[in-house]
């Protein structure tokens, strides 16, 4: 497993400076989280890595450069992202979109042992294979994200706030998930608006707020709430 | 100043249109027919402009009311005693009657605001694909009655023995009447309401805009610019059925995509600029000399470097020459 | 049949106006994959299936076996594809649909005044394949051998193309692509593969619908095809644009119906078929604007 390493990136669409100079590195079986309000430069941050957003500085894999590359190669080098609001495609089936995934998944064959170890962890969706995915739940939809991101085998997974909208039982399974797929090796970038509870799961927990890193939280730091509020509105 | 700023929107294409006019008078007669031809190309540009331009919908029916106006003015123009040889069938109403050059272009911009009127209030209700496919509807449906109807019009025949009133002048005059009536259009209250709907339609109607009127109006406007088009076309060549078509949709939707679609200057440039290189090269297939340069080119070139180079603009770029953007000396 | 007998509609037009939908069905297709993945609609399709038609009328020409002739109808017709997505489609990537269907009529307009230029107003004749306009009797009834192939390889080809969507990688790619390309890229699907993909398929299939047009109509001449892709794009548009089924059975639908009227209108009123025909589509568009095979619901916006 490789590392991410995220230095001096700045996104700016047109007249908008959503990222500035911004600096992180996601290493194998870590969890880094980022949080901060609306418009801090969160998904920005994802959508650079993923080679979407317009940006200059630099994102390594590994070593590897993967500036200006297209979406679809930084996928098939092993950075594997659950979008925000989950972009399940409603009218294919739970096994159709998590064949889907398997378009970034370098290694050849074996693809049975990949799904199984999937189903391991989110066993709806092996339960629900055939099922039309726009029939899922939410909580159901997300779970299929997750898994649909895993069968790509990546080094690094981006999340893009997948709480959002979920009944906190389903919001547990979620974020026991992420700490599984830590303990299987995998760098995990967690974009999330519960700060708390990202705080508590993450290595490291870094702040954003206007585009720039404020402060980095550690787990220690996630009942200290002033210190919290006080990043947030820095 | 305000007001300055605005007129020279309007004084940028209506001088382009008078100097081409001007221009026209300095050549030879053959060559003259060549800028009578491109004023009447801007008049239904401008037409086109009014409706796609200002409401952002493609529109591919506009022809449609070019043809009505030109078989309105020519039927109505066409001598009486040479009416039965030429339009055997025609209706007896229209048979017994033939009115002066301008009464004709007036009822053919009457005609044809009447029929997009028509055709609108029904159409205007769709948006997208649906409603570029409904005009589409529009132009074929208008193409095969005319083509076969031989109460209202000569049929499959051209229109011949029309009064050739459309010269320079009448043309030049034409084409400023439709430019001042866009730029007046586009200046007016329903302009910017459309406008307003074309950059942000959920917007527009937040606060209270109905975009089917807007539209509708905009269309019907159109038409009648559009009409009185087809009445100087009539009155210019012997216009058919297929002169009336495909081809011109084409070449006007092309003129106006290249020029900039989005403004009245893009419009006038537009047709200008592809008109102008459109003749340049019919000069040079016949191998005449033209401006010193003696240039010989197989008969059909001419199509084809025209077809190329609006492609090669239109992929390239796609806001056109202008850029979309009125024509300003000084910006405020 | 007595309801049918009083329209003038009798088996031999079933089956014709059935061949012509197959033939429309294919050509709504190759419109509708290209679509799905661009976002474009091809004006110049029509130039494709005509660019194969002279290719045929070529070979014929010049005594080629028929074989020979149909491999050159799908070289050309394939290669034409492949040049139009490298030289137009993809500088008109991402632009908005009314530029792309603006530039797509200017391709149009150019490849037809090239044919022109190079084979004149009165077009070739292609003879090879005429043999399939000679009839078979079937229970008394005169079928033309054509309308047979060309429903049989409508059929075929509808199938094949299920197939390659249904069942391989290469086709759910193509299928989430149409749905949500953004998401489907990051994901790892190659863009430039499954575009590449959709052009050649909709380009073998605009080959197959030009054999089959010139049998039908060996006169080949530049506007050759303008008239079926106007029908068939206001087909595609009634079906729904942009999933393969509905726009399928909408391409089936008008080239059906539009068989069915000619046969069923009276002599004198047969001229007037595509008024007939556009005043149907514009009636059902202003009610199903988002396609009859569709749930209901706005498609793009032009």
């Amino acid at each position: 497993m490789r590392s991410l390493v995220v230095e001096h990136l700045d996104v700016r669409y047109g007249g908008v400076h959503a990222v500035r100079d911004l600096s992180f590195e996601v290493g194998p079986g870590e969890i880094v989280g980022l949080i901060g309000a609306n418009g801090a430069g969160k998904s920005s941050t994802l959508h650079a890595i993923m080679g979407v957003a317009p940006a200059t500085g630099e994102v390594r894999l590994g070593g590897v450069s993967l500036r200006g590359r297209r979406p679809e190669d930084v996928a098939r080098d092993g950075v594997a992202l659950v979008p925000e609001g989950r972009r399940i495609f409603a009218e294919l089936t739970v096994e159709e979109n998590l064949r889907l995934g398997l378009a970034a998944r370098r290694a050849r064959g074996d693809v049975a042992a990949v799904l199984q170890s999937v189903y391991e962890l989110f066993p709806i969706v092996e339960e629900f294979g055939r099922r039309q995915a726009g029939a899922l739940s939410g909580g159901q939809q997300q779970q299929l994200a997750i898994a649909r991101a895993l069968v790509a085998e990546p080094d690094v997974l981006l999340l893009d706030e997948p709480s959002l909208g979920l009944a906190p039982t389903v919001v547990d399974i979620v974020f026991d998930a992420l700490a599984a797929i830590r303990d299987r090796g995998l760098g995990v970038l967690l974009v999330e608006q519960r700060a708390q509870r990202t705080v508590a799961v993450s290595d490291r927990c870094h702040v954003l707020a206007n585009g720039e890193l404020r402060v980095t939280l550690g787990p220690e730091n996630a009942n200290d709430t002033e210190t919290m509020v006080a990043a947030y509105f820095s | 100043m305000r007001r300055l700023t605005a007129l020279q929107e309007l004084a940028g294409p209506a001088l382009l249109v008078i100097v081409t006019a001007l221009l026209g008078t300095l050549v030879s007669i053959s060559t003259q027919g060549y800028f009578t031809d491109t004023l009447v190309k801007v008049a239904m540009v401008v037409a086109l402009y009014t409706f796609v331009g200002n409401s952002g919908v493609l529109s591919f029916g506009h022809i449609s009311f070019v043809a009505v106006g030109a078989w309105t003015a020519g039927v109505l123009s066409v001598p009486s005693d040479v009416k039965p040889a030429i339009m055997p069938n025609l209706a007896h109403m229209l048979r017994d009657r033939t009115t002066g050059n301008l009464s004709s272009l007036a009822l053919a911009a009457l005609v044809g605001g009447i029929c997009a009127l028509v055709v609108a209030l029904p159409l205007m209700r769709l948006s997208g694909l649906a409603a570029g496919i409904a005009t589409f509807g529009v132009l074929e449906i208008t193409h095969n009655l005319l083509r076969y109807e031989e109460k209202i019009g000569p049929g499959l025949n051209a229109f011949s023995s029309v009064p050739e009133t459309t010269g320079l002048r009448q043309a030049a005059i034409g084409a400023l009447v439709v430019v001042v009536v866009a730029f007046a259009y586009g200046r007016s209250r329903f302009g910017r309401l459309l406008r307003a709907t074309r950059e942000d339609p959920a917007a527009a109607r937040a606060v209270g805009v109905s975009i089917y009127r807007q539209r509708l109006g905009a269309f019907a406007l159109s038409g009648v610019l559009a009409g009185l088009a087809g009445g100087l076309y009539v009155h210019l060549l012997p216009v058919n059925t297929e002169s009336v078509y495909l081809d011109l949709t084409f070449i006007t939707l092309a003129m106006l995509v290249v020029g900039g679609a989005t403004s009245l200057w893009g419009a006038v440039v537009g047709a200008l600029a592809v008109s102008a290189l459109d003749s340049y090269l019919a000069v040079a297939e016949n191998g005449s000399s033209f401006f010193g340069a003696q240039i010989d080119l197989p008969a059909g070139t001419r199509v084809v470097i025209v077809g190329t180079l609006m492609a090669v603009v239109l992929i390239l770029r796609p806001n056109g020459l202008t850029g979309g953007r009125e024509f300003r000396v000084w910006r405020r | 049949m007595t309801m049918l007998a009083i329209w003038n509609i009798d088996w031999q037009t079933i089956a014709d106006a059935t061949a012509l939908g197959g033939v429309y069905a294919l050509m709504a297709v190759g419109i509708g994959l290209v679509f799905g993945v661009l976002r474009l609609v091809n004006f110049a399709y029509g130039q494709l299936v005509m660019a194969g038609a002279f290719s045929l009328a070529l070979a014929s020409q010049w005594g080629w076996p028929q074989w020979a002739g149909i491999g050159l109808c799908f070289a050309v017709v394939l290669a034409l594809s492949m040049l139009m997505d490298r030289l137009v489609f993809r500088p008109l990537r991402g632009h908005s649909p009314a530029v792309m269907l603006v530039a797509t009529f200017a391709v149009a307009f150019l490849l037809q005044s090239i044919a022109l230029l190079w084979f004149g107003p009165l077009g070739k004749i292609a003879t090879s394949l005429a043999y399939l306009n000679r009839p078979i009797t079937i229970s008394h009834v005169d079928i033309r051998k054509i309308t047979i192939v060309a429903v049989v390889v409508a059929a075929l080809c509808l199938v094949a193309l299920a197939l390659l969507l249904e069942r391989t990688t290469v086709g759910l790619h193509m299928r989430a692509s149409s749905m949500d390309f953004q998401t489907a890229r990051m994901l790892g699907v190659r863009a430039n593969r499954v575009i590449a993909m959709a052009v050649l398929v909709s380009g073998a299939l605009a080959a197959v619908v030009a054999v089959m047009l010139t049998v039908q109509n060996p006169l080949v001449t530049p506007d050759f095809a303008l008239r079926d892709t106007i029908i068939v794009l206001a087909g595609v548009v009634l079906g729904g644009m942009n999933r393969p089924i509905p726009a399928t059975l909408g391409g089936f639908a008008i080239g059906f119906a539009s068989g069915l009227l000619g046969g069923a209108l009276p002599t004198n009123q047969s001229q007037y078929l595509p008024t007939f025909l556009f005043a149907a589509v514009i009636l059902v568009l202003l009610v199903r604007p988002g396609g009859i095979f569709t749930r209901a619901r706005l498609v793009e916006r032009v």
